[in-house]
């Protein structure tokens, strides 16, 4: 029993959220009071983690797992609940943040450091180790904002690694930097773990998570679904984390899902060869397969994919009937799978969003939420814009 | 991977150290203002390096501007309007001893009050006690302000105008510049996470503070009825004290304002540390 560190019971933050709603037809175009709105981002959320544990927090966009986490680093207090903590807690929610870009590798270091809780003795005892760690030997006197983002990620992880913390609470980390990065990264966890640290993950990386942890807790709407084995939680996450429908297809197909003529029952990605992933390389093909249950018979299905980026920057789609894929009359469940041209889209996590629309996109059938992916590539990131496409150049002498 | 740990557990006793719960003021707060006491320095350390980066004439920014000011001012009301200083003090030396601790204020003010939604990055994402941004900004600008007491040290050699005694007195009116400074710089960083509005405020309290305060002349030009209205700005006494330990006693300073001054300064340091934490836990969820 004493070997609780982490003890939450019936948690629960409720954001207030205020809109103008807009009004039509009755000639003022406003509302003029504003509307407050309720919403728990979590709610009556309790368990308990063991010293040494890694515990797994899994969930869709908006489950309420950076809540849970922002409140166990005390960066936001709870509505409702209460936690018990015991022991340093280091959490990395954010890569990099305290990171001043004028300033060098050096200083911040010491800089990012001390805002993670370690004093400068501390820092300067465990300088070199953060540093080989990192692999930035050759550029600690540069100013950080000339890093390549890489860079910048191992030193940032490299510093918040070396806290040396009784708790370690750490958010989609383990989806930026390169593979070899990623490994090490995930090593030194399980070396803190072994050590009797206890660790608390949150990812979209799956395999991550089942790597990483025993125990996984799976949320969803803000309440807590799972709690129990890691290889279970994931099951039942990509289960339940597909194809919700979308709340704007709720408003022009109809309230009642059940009544939808087609409901989309599933999501599936592989490789060209076939191969189940989440993880894609820039310029690797996707093969996608989307599995549907036919309520009534459509005609002229029009199938639709798009991918929409972290950032809620909607980057590609694709169109069965634009592609010529359509039939005249669908009667049957079935799936319907594509295979995208190389992925373009620059390195990122993506959520995919399936829809059934007719020919002329006029009327809809469904609009659903898929699972997530990510694209990897050493350089290209969102700075880079949406997509990056190979180029034909050339020379010539003025 | 799930190894028992072997460490021996303090017995059965269920004891944590952090409990989060609602509305409960955090009792480690202070303890945990004392650990990440380090943080203040690297804060300050951090603004400093950052503020003089990739300019030419670097720190020297810092006595440029009060400089610059000094002249323009010390022109303009002592040959445009014609003032004078009182006893043998040198106009130029009178607005410099009320330049330094205005200066001080009013850079510390607005650093300090943009100093929260500054760091939102960090606000959102990284726990530590909240008052150690704003205390930062204001112990930056302590820096400068220490700075800007050397050119005051060679403007008096150069004017062959020293200080006596008094001089030793200094420290207890930069402490309450600094405190008025801090405990305003509490209101308006607080105040400016919710209300955005405070960034247009701010520079208008900067503004007119600079006229409203005795920078420029010496305060017995105030007219003798309006001198304990005056005195209700905290910085008169400040200033007038400032002035009165530099030069020698000649600018006089009244009791009163210097006890308006330490009331009007401890009443905006309490009252800003009780609205500051009052409301910083909901800063990371509105910034």
């Amino acid at each position: 029993m004493s070997d609780v560190v982490i003890r939450a019971e019936a948690l629960g933050k409720r954001y207030r959220i205020s809109h103008r709603r807009e009004r039509r037809g009755d000639g003022s175009p406003y509302d003029s009071s504003p509307k407050h709105e309720d919403f728990w981002a979590l709610r009556d959320v309790s368990f308990e983690v063991k010293r040494g544990e890694a515990l797994g927090i899994i969930g869709r966009n908006g489950a309420g797992k950076s809540t849970l986490l922002k409140l166990l680093s005390r960066i936001t207090e709870p509505t409702e609940g209460s936690a018990r903590i015991r022991g340093r807690v280091a959490s990395l929610l954010e890569v990099g943040t305290g990171f001043h870009p004028e300033l060098t590798g050096r200083e911040n270091i010491y800089l990012n450091g001390s805002i993670l809780g370690m004093s400068r003795a501390e820092i300067k005892k465990k300088f070199d180790e953060i540093v080989a760690f990192a692999e930035v030997e050759r550029f600690l006197d540069t100013p950080v904002k000339r890093y390549s983002s890489g860079m910048y990620v191992r030193l940032a992880f490299s510093v918040a690694a070396h806290l040396e913390p009784e708790i370690l609470v750490v958010d989609e980390v383990l989806s930026v930097g390169d593979v070899g990065f990623q490994r090490k990264c995930m090593d030194y966890m399980k070396r803190l773990a072994l050590s009797g640290a206890t660790i608390i993950l949150v990812s979209h990386n799956l395999f991550a998570v089942k790597a990483m942890c025993r125990r996984a807790l799976v949320l969803s709407g803000g309440r807590l679904q799972f709690d129990g084995s890691a290889a279970d939680g994931v099951e039942i996450y990509q289960k339940n984390s597909q194809m919700e429908a979308t709340s704007w297809a709720l408003e022009v197909v109809g309230r009642d899902v059940s009544k939808w003529p087609i409901i989309l029952t599933a999501m599936e990605f592989f490789d060209a060869e076939g191969r189940q992933r989440t993880v894609y390389d820039y310029g690797e093909r996707m093969r996608v397969r989307i599995h549907y249950e036919l309520r009534r018979p459509i005609e002229f299905p029009n199938f639709y994919l798009s991918f929409q980026r972290s950032d809620s920057v909607w980057c590609c789609s694709f169109s069965a009937a634009r592609d010529g894929a359509t039939a005249p009359l669908l009667k049957e469940s079935g799936f319907i799978e594509l295979l995208t041209p190389p992925l373009r889209l620059v390195s990122d996590l993506y959520g995919a969003y399936a829809a059934v629309w007719d020919q002329d996109f006029k009327n809809l059938y469904s609009a659903q939420t898929g699972p997530n992916f990510h694209v990897r590539d050493e350089i290209l990131n969102s700075d880079f814009g949406v997509f990056h496409e190979p180029a034909e150049w050339r020379w010539s002498a003025s | 991977m799930q190894e028992q740990s072997i460490i021996p557990q303090q017995a059965e006793s269920e004891h944590f150290d952090i409990l989060i719960e609602a509305g409960r003021g955090e009792k480690n707060y202070w303890r945990d203002l004392w650990r990440y006491r380090e943080l203040f320095y690297f804060l300050a350390w951090r603004d400093i390096l950052v503020r003089y980066k990739q300019t030419a004439i670097g720190i020297a920014w810092a006595l440029v501007r009060p400089f610059l000011t000094m002249l323009v001012f010390t022109f303009i009301f002592s040959r445009v309007a014609k003032l004078s200083a009182p006893g043998s003090v040198p106009y130029a030396l009178l607005v410099f001893a009320a330049m330094l601790p205005w200066q001080f204020f009013s850079t510390a003010l607005s650093e300090a009050s943009n100093s929260l939604i500054g760091n939102a990055n960090l606000i959102s994402k990284i726990y530590f006690p909240r008052l150690i941004v704003p205390a930062g900004s204001v112990i930056t600008s302590f820096v400068d302000f220490l700075i800007t007491l050397g050119l005051m040290a060679v403007m008096m050699v150069w004017y062959g105008f020293l200080p006596d005694w008094r001089l030793l007195t200094l420290p207890l009116f930069m402490a309450l510049a600094f405190g008025a400074a801090f405990g305003a710089g509490l209101w308006l960083c607080a105040l400016n996470v919710r209300y955005r509005d405070f960034r247009y405020i701010v520079p208008f309290i900067v503004q007119f503070g600079l006229y409203l305060s005795p920078v420029g002349f010496s305060s017995n030009i105030v007219p003798e009825g309006l001198r304990l209205i005056y005195a209700c700005n905290p910085m008169v006494g400040v200033i007038d004290g400032f002035r009165w330990a530099l030069l020698r006693g000649q600018s006089p300073l009244a009791a009163y304002a210097l006890i308006a001054s330490i009331l009007g300064a401890s009443v905006l340091c309490l009252s800003g540390i009780w609205y500051f934490r009052r409301t910083e836990k909901t800063f990371a969820d509105i910034i």
